[in-house]
């Protein structure tokens, strides 16, 4: 039997059930709404800080001996100097979350494209090679930009004002360029190394766990090569580490390993060119098909 | 007869976004075809229908069961699947009987149920060939095989017919014809119109989430009153032919064709209209050359429906 | 079917599927550089043998246990779900008479199977080329299995771990790198009970060293801070972990509708 519709309203012969708490959806939009608005996300986890804070204190409580002897043996923490900020810039915390960024924001750009065919959408655009890459990197570029450099010429800007005058500035005219410098270095090797790596696979879960896996597995590789060889050289093999020590260099500070900066340039640069030898063979608008 | 495929208030959000809006139908044995444009929702009724999504309200059932959880209810029902998706790095051969051994059949038999599905789509030849290394077409075959190897009552079959050649086309065409014959369910989706045309005159036609219509695509015509019906006729004297019609009151509006030879009048009585024309043949020796319903077709009825 | 025979024919399944994969040759080989560095060690720490064992802790132990089973749990686990649903290949397995369970049992059995394999071999070739001198020591073998059955359970507990985040969660393999390599490494030096709010925690219980016992230098790396849980509670933490995880992982695949995005 053959049956039309008419396209308009249908009223609906359905019962009506009550909700057990017929209130909740009132304060699920409620709430739903109040995150919706600019800033109050940010708000919202500040307000937690007091409360990380308390839980920071619990912690030294239990380990009071330990922190006692952390404060000691760094007193840098409590001096503000150049070594200040290469204490926090070439550490593994920042190391650690610049990685979880790239997962985030790096993994996909080129393994996506490559997965659905998107290159020869590109190409099929007044886009060239090089503008592709640019733009790709530029992601990366941006937040790295945005974690290593403007928050630490801000805090530079910050020590002024509370110090009330520019002494510090002059004891350390060079200091901004050296954040500036460690910024442009982390930036254009994370772009490198994200870029090369998710050029690399088709699938992004592979790559993230490619970016997380390769940059970890270098220190553990380097520290068995050190224990093997009891070389400070094999500390090249580890891009974390070959890092810290450039990034001693941009400071002028100590060197973490009896091993000249110029190595780790050198490693960095290599990884840096690996990325673009291996982007100039993946990234093209036609594949070839042996 | 009993239905095969049962939904009853069938409703589903993604979301905010109301991909079906409370469809009621039922399909019997045979073939129906599931028209509607691109996001209209047939995909998602049949996603419903095979046990991937849940309804939100209501219930879709196949042979008096719920498909949601119900992984016995697929001894007896096979899914061609919509997206070009597989699992790449096995053979023909091994992906079809790879996914027989979830039947519990004997590994002699799987075989055997493998390669005669293989066969059936004409993929004998590249079974042992990558699906990576398959052509579009090639891969709707397998995709066509994966669901036709453990012989199912019920097919349901989400655009089976995209990515096929024209001959790839007819081929399957008449593979889902035979179906039929042997006293199958097929539901079959497409947004492509001569394709279920080609196939089946029983459709269900889908639109925005909800079912417009349902049924014969003639007697689906014949109830949208709304719009009369066009007939053409060609004939050796159109303009004498439109003299004898331009009283009848059961006459809306006539048109001539480019051609000088054609009439196209608009009715809201055809069995009327025909009798007239009988007449005006024996009496007024009109040499009628053929006479057509433009609109007594699957695109016009749609567009009829969908208002355009 | 019954979840028991439907989860062999998907192991079955499963098991032959992702041995092809080009990503597996690369965990496999990954697996097999602490053979490459056992044959580099033997070479230029002869005539050490106490290096040897100290090297042998520190290749074996640091690698598989805090990052090669670590790794391999996350991309295979997550890949329990998630790689279907990437791939949009899970209509094929959710429209067969197959119980949804028993896709989650199939699918953890053969990369469990896959890991502990690729995992075994590699422990077991560079162990006993760091150990060639002591093959006829019957105490070197149960030092082996030790080693080995805290890998397997440590796959086994990761894994159904990363296969619960993987089915909750969209973006699984972020969060469980952060779990890996920051929760896990962090949680040592935290005071009291809440190193117990870990899976290393436990594995590192069960190696055959204590906290400022020998071994070198490797040993301290692995044991720093480590309040051990005793050895018998420890297996019966990682295997409570793993079946409730895999057991929360069951019902939350049976559950939860998976759309693709398309």
């Amino acid at each position: 039997m053959a049956v039309v519709r008419e396209k308009g309203y249908a009223h609906w012969d359905g019962s009506l059930a009550g909700r057990r708490f017929p209130w909740m959806p009132i304060t699920r939009t409620g709430i739903r709404l109040a995150f919706r608005k600019k800033g109050f996300k940010l708000a919202f986890a500040s307000a937690f800080l007091p409360a990380f804070v308390a839980l920071g204190g619990l912690y030294v409580s239990e380990r009071l001996e330990d922190f006692k002897a952390f404060v000691q043996g760094n007193r840098a923490l409590l001096k503000i100097d150049p070594a200040y900020f290469q204490l926090f810039l070439t550490g593994y915390p920042l190391y650690f979350i610049l990685i979880v960024v790239l997962s985030f924001a790096g993994a996909g750009l080129v393994a996506e494209d490559l997965k659905h065919n998107a290159l020869q959408l590109y190409f099929a655009r007044p886009l060239s090679k090089k503008d592709y890459v640019l733009g790709k990197m530029s992601v990366v570029a941006f937040f790295v930009i945005l974690l290593t450099g403007l928050p630490w010429i801000l805090l530079v800007v910050f020590k002024l004002i509370f110090a009330g005058n520019l002494a510090f500035l002059a004891a350390y005219p060079w200091l901004p360029l050296s954040i500036l410098g460690h910024s442009a270095l982390l930036t254009v090797f994370f772009g490198s190394y994200a870029l090369l790596l998710s050029a690399s696979s088709r699938n992004t879960r592979y790559v993230v766990v490619l970016i997380f896996g390769v940059f970890y597995f270098s220190s553990v590789l380097s520290a068995i090569l050190r224990g093997i060889f009891r070389s400070p050289y094999m500390v090249l093999f580890s891009l974390p580490e070959n890092l810290r020590q450039a990034g001693a260099a941009l400071f002028g500070g100590k060197l973490p390993h009896a091993v000249p900066a110029v190595w780790s340039f050198l490693v960095l640069a290599g990884i840096c060119a690996l990325a673009a030898a291996v982007l100039a063979r993946k990234v093209r608008s036609v594949e070839v098909i042996k | 007869m009993t239905a095969v495929i049962s939904a009853v208030n069938l409703s589903k959000w993604y979301g905010n976004v109301l991909g079906l809006n409370d469809v009621s139908l039922e399909i019997e044995a045979g073939i129906t075809g599931l028209l509607g444009p691109n996001g209209a929702g047939k995909s998602t009724f049949m996603k419903l229908a095979t046990g991937q999504l849940k309804p939100n309200i209501g219930t879709v059932a196949i042979h008096g069961r719920r498909t949601w959880n119900a992984p016995d209810l697929f001894r007896t029902v096979g899914f061609c699947p919509e997206p070009d998706a597989f699992y790449e790095d096995v053979t023909g051969f091994e992906f079809v009987a790879g996914l027989l051994r979830f039947y519990g059949f004997p590994k002699k038999e799987i075989g055997e149920r493998a390669a005669r599905a293989l066969d059936i789509v004409d993929l004998s030849k590249d079974r042992d060939r990558l699906i990576r290394g398959y052509s579009r077409g090639m891969r709707q075959r397998v995709k066509f095989a994966q669901a036709i190897a453990h012989d199912p009552e019920v097919l349901i079959l989400d655009e089976p017919l995209s990515g096929l050649d024209p001959l790839g086309k007819r081929k399957l065409i008449k593979l889902i014809k035979g179906f039929k014959d042997e006293g199958r369910t097929v539901l079959v989706s497409s947004h492509v119109l001569p394709e279920i045309e080609a196939l089946t005159s029983q459709v269900v036609l889908v639109h925005q989430g909800k079912v417009l219509a349902q049924g014969d695509v003639p007697y689906i015509r014949d109830l949208i009153e709304a719009h009369p019906h066009m007939i053409s006729v060609r004939s050796s004297d159109p303009r004498r032919l439109a003299a004898r019609f331009v009283g009848d009151p059961a006459v809306l509006k006539m048109t001539f064709g480019a051609d000088g030879r054609t009439l196209v009048v608009e009715t809201r009585n055809r069995d009327h209209l025909f009798g007239g024309l009988t007449a005006a043949v024996l009496e007024a020796g009109i040499e009628v050359e053929e006479i057509s319903s433009p609109d007594d077709n699957l695109q016009a009825v749609f567009e009829y429906l969908v208002g355009k | 079917m019954t979840i028991r025979s439907a989860a062999r024919e998907v192991f079955g399944f499963f098991f032959v599927l992702v041995r092809r994969t080009g990503r597996t040759r690369t965990f496999a080989l990954l697996g097999l550089i602490p053979v490459a560095l056992a044959v580099v060690a033997r070479v230029f720490l002869r005539g050490r043998s106490g290096d040897m064992a100290a090297v042998s802790t520190e290749i074996l132990m640091v690698f598989f246990l805090q990052f090669y089973i670590i790794i391999l749990a996350l991309f295979f686990g997550t890949s329990i779900a998630a790689e279907e649903v990437e791939n949009r290949t899970l209509v094929y397995l959710i429209t067969r008479p197959v119980p949804k369970p028993a896709i989650v049992f199939g699918k953890f059995a053969a990369y469990s199977a896959l890991m502990g394999g690729m995992t075994a071999l590699g422990l077991a070739i560079s162990f006993f080329i760091l150990n060639a001198a002591r093959l006829g020591e019957p105490a070197l073998y149960a030092t082996f299995f030790r080693y080995l059955g805290v890998l397997v359970l440590g796959i086994l507990a990761y894994t159904a771990f990363f296969a619960f985040l993987g089915t909750v969660l969209k973006r699984a393999i972020i969060l469980g790198l952060v779990f890996g390599f920051g929760w896990e490494t962090a949680i040592q030096y935290f005071p009291g009970s809440t190193q117990r709010f870990s899976i290393v925690h436990y594995l590192k219980s069960l190696l055959p060293y204590r906290p400022g016992g020998g071994g070198g230098r490797g040993v301290a790396l692995l044991l720093f801070r480590l309040e051990p849980t005793a050895p018998l509670l420890a297996v019966l933490a990682l295997v409570g972990i793993t079946a409730v995880f895999l057991a929360l992982t069951c019902v939350l695949f049976r559950a939860k509708e998976y759309l693709s995005e398309d």
